[in-house]
Parts: structure tokens; sequence; C-alpha cells
């Protein structure tokens, strides 16, 4: 049976692992040693027999508690090539200046928490057993907040100098028509999918106003009990909007071309 | 888990627990926002991200195994470091000319940069931008000196004191103040206040 995890929620539950990763653990502590090591090494997602990373935090934890250096080495070698992989894909070096060094500062500090881990100082590494990426996906967020550079190199949409000025009809109608034109094709998970990736080349300040607006926050109320984009954001309702028509005149650009090609 | 403990939990342990939670709209946003308002943009930052990064697609990268060993190094380094010593000095190995070099490199005064050795400036108010070029400088990760930084002042062992009266532990000062009272030229004033974050 797969020990359970010890990272308690704060309402004083212990977290658990979701139902597909326990039976992936299960599965695994039948298999030998070596042929468990072998199941791991494949990389790629789309591969038949792909292991889930979060069943590799699972036995790499297992291997350094049960004295198994040889296999911890070999499960803490795979984890950070996959790890390296997510990096160059989130962190690539056409999307931010001085990327390569980002990743290694981050990998670096990765290895330092299962380090810490392995010390028993922190249980971080019980996010890890739970979903992996999105865990991951946090963990680099705050990493870049505290190393990345300031400013994402994005596709250029001139200045944001006049965040808090009217923007032409031109950009206004270009982002109703973009967001409001066509409710059902928001719902399109297809449109949904090619649009969050289009989302990804925007300036950090559009990237926030979009996000919010697809998670279903609205821009700003006379209701004060309300949590707006304004209010989240800490800037003036007016400069929220202008940020939004930016972003959407810049998304459609990015929509057109990629189905043009 | 009380409402203090909640206080204490760090940026990431916040951005970590969000990360796992089953679902990632807007309900989910605005609770964590409502209970950690202190990290708002890094959770804002965070929600964005989990929502592009489903988008992407890491199967075409080839790694190197340079990138591997030198994550194993970090690794052993660290577990083999006696839990008193995970928060080092960086200063430490470096002799007086080495730190003038240092103060130069970094294109401060020497008083600045004893200021930020003896933690006489509170961490948080130091760029992070600074804090990244100093490590770079230190040869150590942002993330090493920032522990450093961040712990409490204290007096620092090593150095000559020649005083009548006991030295004490000075209280601490914003960054702002501090490149105000460290004898800048106006142009690294000007360069240092460029890199506030």
């Amino acid at each position: 049976m797969p020990k359970p995890l010890k990272r308690k929620k704060k309402d004083g539950t212990t977290y658990e692992r979701p139902p597909e990763i326990e039976a992936w653990l299960k599965k695994l502590e039948t298999v030998e040693v070596a042929e468990r090591l072998r199941q791991f090494a494949t990389l790629s997602r789309k591969s038949i027999g792909y292991v889930p990373s979060e069943a590799l935090v699972y036995f790499l934890r297992r291997a350094w508690a049960d004295g198994m250096q040889g296999d911890f080495e070999k499960i803490f070698r795979i984890l950070m090539k996959r790890i390296e992989q997510s990096l160059c894909s989130a962190i690539s070096d056409s999307r931010m200046a001085g990327a390569r060094g980002i990743r290694e500062e981050i990998m670096d500090r990765f290895a330092e928490r299962i380090a810490k881990d392995c010390k028993g100082r922190t249980g971080l590494l019980d996010f890890y057993e739970i979903r992996f990426d999105k865990a991951f996906a946090a963990f680099r967020t705050s990493a870049l907040r505290q190393i990345g550079p300031t400013v994402v190199d994005t596709v250029p949409l001139g200045s944001d100098e006049d965040d808090g000025l009217e923007i032409s009809a031109e950009v206004e109608a270009a982002a109703s028509d973009f967001l409001g034109g066509d409710p059902e094709k928001l719902d399109d998970p297809a449109f949904r999918l090619e649009l969050t990736a289009a989302i990804d080349c925007l300036p950090d300040d559009q990237k926030q106003v979009i996000g919010l607006l697809l998670q279903g926050f609205q821009i700003d109320s006379k209701d004060k009990n309300i949590m707006t984009i304004a209010r989240i954001l800490q800037c003036d309702e007016r400069t929220v909007r202008n940020r939004r028509d930016r972003a959407c005149k810049a998304l459609k650009a990015i929509l057109q071309e990629e189905n043009a090609q | 888990m009380t409402a203090e403990q909640h206080s204490k939990l760090s940026e990431e342990e916040v951005l970590l627990a969000f990360s796992v939670e089953p679902k990632h709209d807007r309900k989910t946003l605005e609770q964590y926002l409502i209970e950690y308002p202190e990290h708002a943009k890094a959770l804002v930052a965070c929600s964005i991200e989990l929502m592009v990064d489903a988008t992407r697609n890491d199967d075409a990268v080839v790694t190197s195994e340079d990138v591997t060993n030198r994550a194993w190094q970090r690794f052993q380094t660290v577990v083999g470091q006696p839990d008193d010593v995970l928060v080092t000095n960086p200063f430490a190995t470096l002799n007086p000319t080495a730190f003038r070099s240092l103060a130069k490199k970094l294109d401060i005064t020497n008083l600045l940069l004893i200021r930020l050795r003896d933690r006489a400036i509170v961490a948080a108010t130091i760029p992070r931008r600074f804090v990244q070029r100093l490590a770079t400088e230190l040869g150590a990760t942002a993330e090493a000196v920032m522990d450093y930084l961040q712990s409490p002042p204290a007096m620092v062992s090593g150095h000559s004191f020649r005083s009548t009266v006991k030295p004490t532990v000075t209280e601490q000062i914003s960054f702002t103040e501090a490149i105000e009272m460290s004898q800048l030229t106006p142009a690294q004033l000007d360069a240092l206040k460029a890199l506030q974050d």
C-alpha cells in the first residue's frame, strides 16, 4: 500500500493523492525495481507506458527513506530531465531574455527543495505527488517573480504609457468583437484552447486582464463586495479596459495569423 | 490551521496549495485572494500560468546531461550541509580586496555593500533584480542570497571594531533610505532607483 501524504490542508485534513495516482503507485509497487526504473525513463507524455511524474516523486522519496542511494539518483535524474523539458517549453529562449540562466536557477531551486525534503524540513514535495504539473507551474511562477525579467518579451503592442487614456474606437471595436461578439465561440473548447495558447504571447499586464476575464471576473462594479479585475490588480477601471482592448487586438492578430498558416 | 498560521505561509506554499485544488475557477481564486491578500499578485499570475501551461507541448524538447548534472550537484551540496548552515553568508569568503572589487562590479559604494552584508537593510525592500545581480557576482543562487539577507540582522563576526562602547546590532532601514545614505553618485543612485520592483 502506498504511504499516505503528511501535509495538512487548512481545514486540518490530510491531503490525498487523486485515485488515478494511487492506482499507478499500487501497480508500480508490484513491479521489480529495475523494471520500474526502466518505465520511469520514458520522457514523452505521448508514449504508451509513460509514468506520471507524481509517481516518480513518490518513489524518489521512498528510495531516499529506504537508503537506496543508487535508485534515488536514477529517479532524480529522470525527474530533472522531465523538469528541464517542461521549463524549456514554458521559458523558451525566444520568450524571455536570459532564459537559459533562469531555467538553471529554477532547476537548482527545485533540487534544493528535494534536498530539504530529504532532510525532513518542508514536506512541500507532497504537493508534487498530487498534481505534479500544476504544482511545478506554481513553483515556477513563484521563482519567476523573484528572478525573471520584469518585462516578458512578446509581440510588440505599443507603449503602455497611455494606460489611463482612452484608446481608439477601432481598438475598442476589435475588443468587443473579440470577447463579446460571439459568446458561443468562447465556449467552443477548440477555440478556447487556441485562445489560451495565444494569451501566452501577451505582455504580463494584458495577460492578467484577459486571464481574469476568461475566469469570469468582471472589470468593475459599483458593488464594493464584488471582487473585480480593477480591485484585484489595484488599478483604475479605464486602465483595465485599455489593457483588455489592446490584448484583444493583439490576440485577434495572432489567431488570424495562425489560421492563415 | 489557525488564521495566525495562515499568515505565516510563504508565497510558494500558498501557490502550491492553490495549484492542487481540484478546480481553478473564479470561485477558487476568489477564495484564495480573500484568504491571502498579501499574495494576490502571485495568485493571479499563478492562475493564468495554470491556464496557459496546459496548452504547451514539451515533447519535442531535447534535454542536456550537463543541466541534470548541475542539479544533482546542487542537491548533493544542500543535502550534505548541516541544517544550521543552510543559510550561509555569501560574503564570508571575500577578503577586503574581493569585497571592494565586488562593490565596483555592482557599481555601488563599499558603504552600501557593507550595509547589505551586515543585513542592515530590510530584505523585502531590496529590488529583486539587484539581488539577482548580487547573486551572480557572488556565484550563488538568488534564493541563497535572499535567504541570507532575510535572516535576522546580527553582528557579523570576523570584522575589527575599535570603540569605547560595545558594538550593537543596528536597526534595519529600507533600501531607498540605504541608497540615499551611502555616498552614491547621482548616476549610481539613478541606476539603483531604476531597478526598483
